[in-house]
């Protein structure tokens, strides 16, 4: 079908037009904005942990994750990590990856929802390690959707994603499983 | 006298436990959502909004149509028109054919379900694999979804672990413990995930002013189609378009919250180019949305965003199931878009309604699904589907009230139906309202003839 005929049909069939309503809408806010966002990140089945900038963010990770062999990262100051999804061949190089460590740019409140922009070669860290720890800086935690929409930002490879806490499902039976298709867990770490 | 959907209600409420799990189970996720509506001073403002925006967009939808493909264009990707569903499955053929894919992975999509993509493509030779659980389990069975947010809902653990036995998905005979298939069911995903030349997505919303697509998943699974195939096509109807990202708040907040009564999904992804060595295609498609656009009573339909509340509510669907109703989306929103589908195949499905209205409240866009089956009810006659028996009694009620004296007459003489056996009236087969219920008890004495003896106080 040519574009022009459908839009033209819909202008057709269009009958009253409305306007935009006023966009003012009072977002929920919290008394204690970072407690609430790892309050809920907790609840959405994610591990939270409060680290200093100065710590040694390789051996926390190390720790956290004893018995992974592969790590994978393309953060400059990660040198725990033997895979780069900037240098991998193909995306499907990175299977196998214990643990992904990313840098997320906001995190919301209200749901534990973490921006994520791709700021790699392979996105496919993000969904295909097993386990996810994602870095965030405390002075990027918002209260709710609106303010962190009205923050985000795109790079130039043109995806980015909201994630909050581990890939789960309740497919079979409604009971509750974390661990679908992407990360079974998700550790955030809140750099202060 | 009996609609198709009351027959097929029949047979699911023999099962008296798994028809009291389905009614109780979503009777727990609307609970949820309730929750997660309280936990907002500012709910009924979002319902609100939503329901504004997207009256605004969708009265300006050839003007966001433009701007939207417009900015995927400048990204890069390829724009596809498609006008009805043989159109969009050639549509998605070719592009496949072009880049001669033998197998695809996709992520939950109701509109390629609409269009009947998959058996298009099967038939084709394609091999596609839906890799959302749910809509996998139900594929390996031969089945249809039974609701659009939770596809398998209407299976047992056992049922899902016998069929993983048989596939060889799973290695423990008898093992139907959930975590252990859904680790089975990960494994076996994965590999299809590995090796498939292309991943289809459906799309939550498209955003204009940025040519953004947005997928919300639970799993992931839209991203891991995504990640690794060299191709990326997204099945999106033309009415899910909001303005901007300031709009997009207003709907990611409420999507989940209303769905599942989860906070968020645990993605909600923004897809604005291919990636790297990559092609991206976005299919449009109409379908008879355009004509929904035109329906001076019905247009508002086009505000839904599928989240499937109104079926978590209805307690006809807890307590029918969504195998029961003749059009593909079961629930309040599946009898209206089966009525503007196709009103004569689909009127089957508007009895399948108290009338409570329970769905508009929760509705988070306002569509008014209840209401508006209220609406189809009272065309049903002009359709010549309305029922010969209601018609009947309904021409019966018209002269006995239009008459007074028939009416005083026939209240005098009531009484005496009292004296009447029940044997004589209750032929299930020539009077089906004698089903489940006794015969009424006529009082002696009418309200009317009281009143005017003044023994009314």
């Amino acid at each position: 079908m040519r574009k022009e005929d459908l839009l033209d049909k819909l202008r057709a069939n269009t009958r009253e037009q409305y306007d935009m309503p006023d966009m003012h809408i009072d977002g929920i806010k919290y008394p204690d904005t970072v407690q609430q966002f790892m309050d809920m990140t907790k609840s959405v089945g994610g591990n939270v942990m409060m680290v200093k900038k100065t710590d040694d963010l390789n051996m926390i990770i190390r720790n956290l994750y004893s018995e992974a062999k592969v790590f994978a990262s393309n953060l400059p100051f990660i040198n725990i990590a033997q895979r780069n999804p900037d240098t991998v061949a193909e995306a499907q190089d990175l299977n196998g990856t214990d643990v992904g460590i990313i840098q997320g740019s906001v995190g919301v409140a209200e749901n534990g929802c973490i921006w994520v922009p791709q700021t790699m070669k392979e996105k496919a860290i993000c969904f295909i390690s097993e386990y996810l720890v994602i870095l965030l800086d405390k002075g990027d935690i918002v209260d709710n959707m609106h303010e962190a929409y009205s923050r985000i930002e795109m790079t130039d490879y043109g995806f980015g994603t909201f994630i909050s806490g581990p890939s789960k499902t309740a497919d079979i039976e409604q009971a509750l499983v974390m661990g679908a298709q992407a990360a079974r867990g998700v550790t955030v770490l809140i750099l202060e | 006298m009996s609609t198709l959907h009351s027959k097929a209600a029949h047979e699911f409420l023999k099962d008296v436990d798994k028809t009291t799990w389905h009614d109780a189970t979503f009777w727990s996720v609307r609970t949820k959502r309730d929750i997660m509506a309280q936990g907002l001073p500012e709910w009924e403002s979002l319902r609100e909004h939503a329901s504004d925006i997207k009256k605004h967009t969708i009265t300006h939808l050839a003007d966001y149509l433009e701007m939207f493909s417009d900015h995927l264009e400048r990204n890069g990707v390829i724009v596809h028109w498609a006008k009805d569903a043989q159109e969009f499955n050639e549509i998605v053929f070719g592009i496949l054919e072009t880049h001669k894919v033998e197998k695809m992975v996709k992520s939950k999509s109701m509109l390629t379900e609409e269009c009947g993509m998959n058996a298009y493509l099967m038939e084709r030779g394609i091999d596609v694999v839906e890799t959302d659980l749910g809509e996998r389990i139900i594929q390996l069975l031969g089945q249809k979804p039974s609701h659009i947010v939770m596809p398998a809902i209407h299976l047992k653990r056992e049922e899902v672990g016998r069929m993983f036995e048989e596939k060889g998905i799973s290695k423990e005979i008898g093992n139907y413990d959930p975590t252990y298939l859904t680790r089975c069911a990960r494994q076996h995903l994965r590999n299809q995930f590995m090796e498939a030349g292309a991943g289809l997505t459906g799309a939550n919303f498209g955003v204009a002013k940025t040519g953004d697509v947005v997928v919300c998943t639970n799993e992931g699974n839209a991203d891991m189609s995504t990640s690794m195939p060299k191709l990326h096509i997204v099945a999106m109807g033309i009415e899910k378009l909001v303005p901007d990202y300031e709009s997009l708040a207003v709907f990611q907040r409420l999507l989940c919250r209303c769905g599942t009564g989860q906070p968020t999904t645990t993605y909600t992804s923004h897809f604005r180019k291919a990636r790297p060595g990559a092609e991206m295609h976005v299919v449009l498609v109409d379908n008879g949305r355009s004509d929904i656009l035109g329906n001076p009573d019905h247009w508002q339909t086009l505000k839904c965003m599928r989240c499937g509340a109104c079926m978590n509510t209805c307690p006809v669907y807890r307590r029918s199931g969504g195998y029961s109703y003749t059009y593909f989306i079961p629930g309040p929103i599946g009898v209206n878009l089966g009525m503007l589908r196709n009103p004569v195949q689909y009127s089957d499905n508007v009895s399948a309604c108290s009338l409570c209205l329970s769905c508009d409240n929760v509705c988070p866009s306002k569509v008014d699904p209840g209401s508006q089956i209220y609406v189809w009810r009272q065309q049903l006659d002009s359709l010549g589907k309305a029922d010969p028996m209601k018609k009947f009694m309904s021409k019966g009620m018209t002269t006995l009230f239009d008459n007074p004296t028939l009416y005083n007459t026939a209240l005098k003489f009531a009484p005496l139906a009292n004296d009447v056996p029940e044997c004589m009236t209750h032929f299930s087969r020539l009077n089906p309202w004698s089903i489940g219920h006794d015969k009424p008890h006529f009082a002696g004495e009418s309200f009317h003839e009281m009143w005017k003896k003044g023994e009314v106080k």
